[in-house]
Formats: structure tokens, C-alpha cells, sequence
């Protein structure tokens, strides 16, 4: 999960980094009075998104009276940078800087080891400078860090206690009067480590996409959560722009499919995927929420051949929703694997019960060609 | 030959007692796997399909000093112990099942485990297979559902997902090929063993004769690929699909599929495919397509 700059900032201060005065404003209505209560005169009103190239995207203002600051948050509220919505402002005090660097703590996959990188070219941009960037790969044992690098102890402690994906402090500034402070704070949390961090439920929702949770993102979240969230997986679902629903089985065969959908020129209304035999009822609740959307024009349930996933139990959750809707619109379906057989019974039942336009394939047919078989219905 | 597992792997199931872990005992044992005992701490002197279950590994290696790898069937917040407790106990292979292990729990038990030089296969791994010798974990699924996607035979499969390591090893079979090992290396950010392991044992292998790979956008994984084939580490036909092309559609951060599945400036799916037919490797531009290029190179084999 991607903490806003305001989180990640609350966080770093806890564990000794050095940040900038601010106030954080909800509506831009409070944005004149965060400004008098913050007391500096020049500052920075910064939008807050989770989307990297936020100056470039023109969400960081500068500001030196109360209703320059009104403006600019009034400006920014209204504004969705990039395509991302704006969750709130952050009103933080302008410093003068000597230096910008660039630091940051994430996981490498190569060396399979947690790394700093470090360089002295912070900002904006540093994507095109990340060549002056040191790597530095860390022992994840280790109980400290000693380097020179200001604040780099601070930050290992935080990457570690706070299970975090990334830290990235960019730009670690150097003030005028010779202060070290964490300008801008990007920090990802390992949602499986969550199982030991309670406080995280009080972070607000928040997409994979970065915008807010749509509603029906939100319903699937739900069904992966309580004690046994970790018995099979029906929750991750994101809405997208096209007209043909997808429930797809696996997360490799979601990734494969998503790409064959594209090939054969349809375009996808919704992301989602099942997998790790979830219990019939995670699965139905799932294609409620994929058959919820408005404006479909087909439906493609596609998996490979699984390996222990049971076909029937999953296709009832399906035919559970299925039942409830009866979809209009051209529907595919290609599986195999444990109770294939029971499985297709199952779901050519309910399709001939309610007069559905079902196509049904098996391990001979491939999945791509599954898709062509949706994409030749219209 | 085959790699990784074959008739002398000999296991001991970690956390044997719970649903998946006797579900994965069975699927093992019928394939005609060597399952020694499980472990679970607290339930030593239960017996989970004729097997007895142990307090510690320690206990079970001092019963059964053959097992050389550990198939781990515990929750999550348990995984790390569990995986500790095999790396310290020396067992040479631990094919770590538990999938949503914390990521700072994988490079902890990563890192000890390369200081023991102990493999570990996963986390997040369904499993590996050496058709017609033994199987970890139950890729294949029901044994009648394994022996027909299986056989023994010439094509080394490699795969980021679990069901595609089937749906693949499938498509293989369906064209007659039939396969030397497959191995589900996991889908997360950091896994203990991936290509840059496998494809050298695969050239060693003499009866692998080709190599495929289901790759996935995100992490640098694929990158190693082109300095073993550039280095001459690996020279047999190699096919590799990548998913995911759909991505570079997504913001950058968003994970979709597996976790390791990130959006990353140039890690793209796009990226990985122009690097490795640079070096001569062959990208299918979907996975039913590994089977064409790879019959272009190996004969069926008899």
C-alpha cells in the first residue's frame, strides 16, 4: 500500500528524520487558517496524490500570503493531477536549500537483499540521473546502519519496524543554515506484513492505481479480509474503462489474458483474479461484483489448468452470481483442471436454465483462442 | 537425470497437520514421492496419513537422517520460523509453499539460507516436478490430472505462476513434448531461487534438450537471462513468454497479479522482450506460442 507524502512524512518524523513544518488541510476552505496557524511566510501548498512527477504535473505551488495559499488549494482540489484524484493539501513551509540528494531504501530483486541508493542529485527528474545513484546492498539482519549518509540509520530502522516496501526521500535537502531534512517522503507498506501492524486499518483505502477505492473495488476488497485472508484469493479486483467483463483464474493467467484480450481487439471493463481454491462463497461474491457493472457486452471466465483449484467448487460461486444476473450478453468460459468434468456440468445447467448464450472450452482449446471465440460473438 | 528433485528426494512436510500440508502429503505420496514425516510444533506423536508428525525438524531428521527437503505448509506469520528452523537443521532444499510471507521474513530467511548454501524454492511455489520420478508440493493436481499434463521428456519448463506452470507444461504435452522438470519459482518480489539458478542446472541436465519460461512484467529477474546466454552459461534453445504488456497502460506502483508483478519505469514487459532477442533468445508473443518456437528447435521426443 502507498502512503501519501503526508503519511509517509508522520512516519519518518517518528523515528528521528527531520521534516518540514506543515499542516495538513482537508477542504480547501481551510486553507487560509492552516496557513496562519503554520506561521512561515513563504511556502509550499503541496497536493497530495500517489502519483510520482507531481511537480511536473503542477501540484506543488508556491505561496507567500494567505490567499495565494487559498487559491493554489482551491486550484488543487479541483485539479485531478495526472488522473489522480486529490486527497487533501499540504500546506509546509518553503526552506532554502543548498543541495537536493537522493536516498532511498527498497528490496533488490537480483541481489534478493534490501539496497540504499544514494546520490547527490536529488529533485525532480532523477529517473534521467539515476546512473549518478550508488547502490548499496544491506543485510536485512543487521541492527544498524553505519554510514555517512545523514539519517541513514533513522531510515533503516523505519524500513525495518514499519515493514516497508520503500522509503524514498527524495530530495534529502541540505538547508542554508546546515540542516538535513526529508523534503518530500514516498513509502510503500508490505500489505502482507499487515498481520502485525494494526494501526495500518486506520489508513484511509486506497486503489492499486493510486485514485480511491471505486465501490465496487471496495466490495472485493472486502472478501479477502477476516481470519482467513489468506485462504485462497478472490479480492483483488480493479475497474477499468472497457465494456467486457473478465474473471479470471490465476495470477499468471490473469497477466497472460489481459494481454490476449488486447489481441484479439477487446478491452477489458475490470481486472480481477481467483486463485489458491478459494471456498465457493469468495468466488461469488467476486462475480457479483464483476456482473455489478453497468454497460457490459461479454464475459470471458478464463483460467488454466489448475492444479488443485477445484473446478466445481469455484464455478458454483460463479454460477451462484450467474443465477442472479442472467447476463444478456455473450459469455466464454475456458478451465480445466480438478472436477473440470462436474464443473462445465454445473455451469452448462445454468446456462440452460436461463437461456444464456454460453460458450464452453476446455484444455483443448487454448485461452487465447478462447478469446477470439468472445471476440467473434461480436 | 531431471533436476532438483528425482528418486532420491526424500521429504519432511512442515506444518503436515493443517488442510494443505495433508493435502500436500497425499498429492506427494501418491505421485510416489518419498515423504518421511511432516513437523508440527505441539502435535508431535500424531499420525497424518500413515506418516508420523514430529515437535521440530530436528527430531524428525534425528528419525529419518534422509530428508533432504523440506516442502513448508504453515500460515504466513509462521513462515519464517519454519523456514529458519529447516535452514539451521541443514536440509538442502526447502520448497516454500506459504504464499503472503512478509517480504522482510523472505530476506531474512534468504539471507540465512545462502549463508547455510541451503536452496529455497519460493516462497509462493506450488511446487516442482520431475515427471515420472517425484513431485513437490501438487503441481499437476489429482495424480490422473498430473499424469496426463506430465511425461517424461525433453523440454525444462520455468514458470513465475503456478497455474501457468500446468497450462504450459500442458501445451507442451498436448503437442507431444513431454518434460525434465518443472519448477514454480513464485510469483513475489524476492524469491529464493529463479532463473539465474535454474538454467544452469537445466544446460548440466542431459535430458533437457530446451528450455521455456513464463515470465511476468515487473522485478529485474529476466535481465539475469541475458548474461547467462551472453556468458555461454546456457546454450540450449530457450523460449520465454513475458505477461503483462497490458501494463504499460498502468501507473507506475500498481501490482497486478502476483506480487512481484510491480509497474516499473523500464522493468516493463516491453523492455525484458527487446534485451533478451537481443541476445538471441526466443520471445513468443503469447504462451501458446513457446511450443512453435521451441518445435522449431527440438525434435519430439520418443
Amino acid at each position: 500500500m502507498n502512503l501519501y507524502e503526508f503519511e509517509g512524512k508522520d512516519l519518518l518524523s517518528r523515528y528521528g528524520i527531520a521534516t518540514p513544518n506543515r499542516v495538513l488541510v482537508r477542504a480547501a476552505g481551510q486553507a487560509a487558517s492552516a496557513y496562519r496557524a503554520l506561521g512561515h511566510t513563504r511556502v509550499l501548498v503541496k497536493a497530495q496524490v500517489l502519483s510520482g512527477k507531481r511537480a511536473a504535473l503542477g501540484g506543488i505551488r508556491r505561496c507567500a500570503s494567505a490567499e495565494e495559499v487559498a487559491d493554489a488549494a482551491a486550484e488543487l482540489f479541483a485539479a485531478a493531477l495526472g488522473g489522480f484524484p486529490v486527497a487533501a493539501v499540504l500546506v509546509e513551509e518553503e526552506l532554502a536549500l543548498t543541495s537536493e540528494h537522493y536516498l532511498s531504501l527498497t528490496y533488490d530483486t537480483s541481489s534478493r537483499c534490501p539496497v540504499f541508493l544514494y546520490g547527490q542529485v536529488g529533485g525532480s527528474g532523477v529517473e534521467q540521473r539515476l546512473e549518478a545513484v550508488v547502490k548499496e546492498p544491506l543485510d536485512i539482519r543487521q541492527e544498524r546502519v553505519n554510514a555517512l549518509i545523514p539519517f541513514a540509520n533513522e531510515l533503516w530502522q523505519c524500513f525495518k519496524a514499519e515493514d516497508t516496501r520503500l522509503i524514498e526521500v527524495n530530495p534529502l535537502a541540505k538547508t542554508v543554515d546546515g540542516r538535513w531534512i526529508a523534503c518530500d517522503a514516498k513509502v510503500a507498506l508490505d500489505p502482507d506484513a499487515g498481520f502485525r501492524h494494526d494501526s495500518w486499518a486506520f489508513y484511509e483505502p486506497r486503489g492499486a492505481l493510486g485514485r480511491l477505492l471505486t465501490q465496487r473495488e471496495k466490495l472485493a476488497a472486502a472478501i479477502d479480509s477476516g481470519p482467513a485472508y489468506y485462504r485462497g484469493t478472490a479480492g483483488k479486483y480493479i475497474d477499468l474503462d472497457g465494456d467486457i467483463g473478465v474473471l479470471f483464474a490465476g495470477g499468471g493467467a490473469s497477466i497472460a489474458n489481459m494481454d490476449a484480450l488486447a489481441a484479439v481487439g477487446l478491452t477489458p471493463a475490470n481486472y480481477c483474479e481467483y486463485s489458491g481454491n478459494p471456498p465457493r462463497e469468495k468466488v461469488h461474491a467476486l462475480a457479483k461484483v464483476v456482473l455489478s457493472k453497468p454497460g457490459l457486452r461479454g464475459l470471458w471466465i478464463v483460467g488454466g489448468v489448475a492444479n488443485f483449484t477445484s473446478i466445481v467448487e469455484t464455478f458454483a460461486g460463479v454460477v451462484d452470481a450467474l443465477e442472479e444476473v442472467k447476463p444478456s450478453y455473450p459469455i466464454v468460459v475456458r478451465r480445466a483442471g480438478p472436477q473440470e468434468k462436474e464443473g462445465m456440468e454445473l455451469m452448462a445447467g445454468c446456462a440452460a436454465r436461463n437461456g444464456l448464450r454460453m460458450q464452453l472450452f476446455g484444455k483443448e482449446t487454448s485461452m487465447s483462442d478462447s478469446a477470439a471465440a468472445l471476440a467473434s460473438c461480436f | 537425470m531431471a533436476i532438483l528433485v528425482n528418486r532420491d528426494t526424500a521429504v519432511v512436510v512442515q506444518g503436515m497437520t493443517g488442510k494443505e500440508g495433508r493435502r500436500a502429503c497425499l498429492a506427494m505420496t501418491e505421485y510416489g514421492t518419498r515423504v518421511c514425516c511432516g513437523v508440527t510444533p505441539g502435535k508431535g506423536g500424531e499420525m497424518i496419513e500413515e506418516k508420523p508428525v514430529f515437535n521440530s525438524v530436528a527430531e524428525a531428521l534425528a528419525a529419518f537422517p534422509e530428508i533432504n527437503t523440506s516442502a513448508i505448509y504453515v500460515p504466513p506469520a509462521a513462515a519464517k520460523s519454519a523456514m529458519l528452523e529447516a535452514v539451521n537443521c541443514g536440509i538442502s532444499l526447502l520448497n516454500v509453499i506459504v504464499e503472503r510471507v512478509p517480504i522482510q521474513d523472505t530476506a531474512y530467511c534468504l539471507a540465512a539460507a545462502r549463508e547455510r548454501g541451503v536452496r529455497v524454492v519460493g516462497p509462493s511455489s506450488l511446487g516442482i516436478i520431475s515427471p515420472g520420478l517425484a513431485r513437490i508440493g501438487v503441481v499437476g493436481g489429482p495424480l490422473e490430472l498430473a499424469r496426463e499434463i506430465f511425461r517424461p521428456g525433453s523440454v525444462g519448463v520455468i514458470s513465475r505462476s503456478g497455474g501457468m506452470t500446468n497450462e504450459v507444461s500442458w501445451q507442451f504435452r498436448r503437442a507431444g513434448f513431454g518434460q525434465s522438470t518443472a519448477v514454480h519459482i513464485g510469483g513475489d518480489l524476492l524469491i529464493g531461487t529463479s532463473y539465474r539458478e535454474l538454467l544452469p542446472l537445466f544446460e548440466q541436465d542431459p535430458q533437457t534438450l530446451a528450455v521455456v519460461i513464463f515470465g511476468e512484467h515487473g522485478g529485474t529477474q529476466e535481465f539475469d537471462i541475458v548474461e547467462l546466454v551472453k556468458t555461454g552459461q546456457f546454450q540450449k534453445p530457450l523460449a520465454i513468454y513475458i505477461g503483462g504488456r497490458f501494463a504499460a497502460a498502468f501507473p507506475e506502483g500498481a501490482t497486478i497479479g502476483h506480487a512481484g508483478a510491480i509497474v516499473e519505469a523500464g522493468k516493463g514487459a516491453a523492455e525484458k522482450e527487446a534485451l533478451l532477442r537481443k541476445a538471441g533468445v526466443m520471445v513468443a508473443e503469447h504462451y501458446e506460442q513457446l511450443v512453435d518456437l521451441i518445435s522449431r528447435k527440438v525434435a519430439l521426443s520418443p
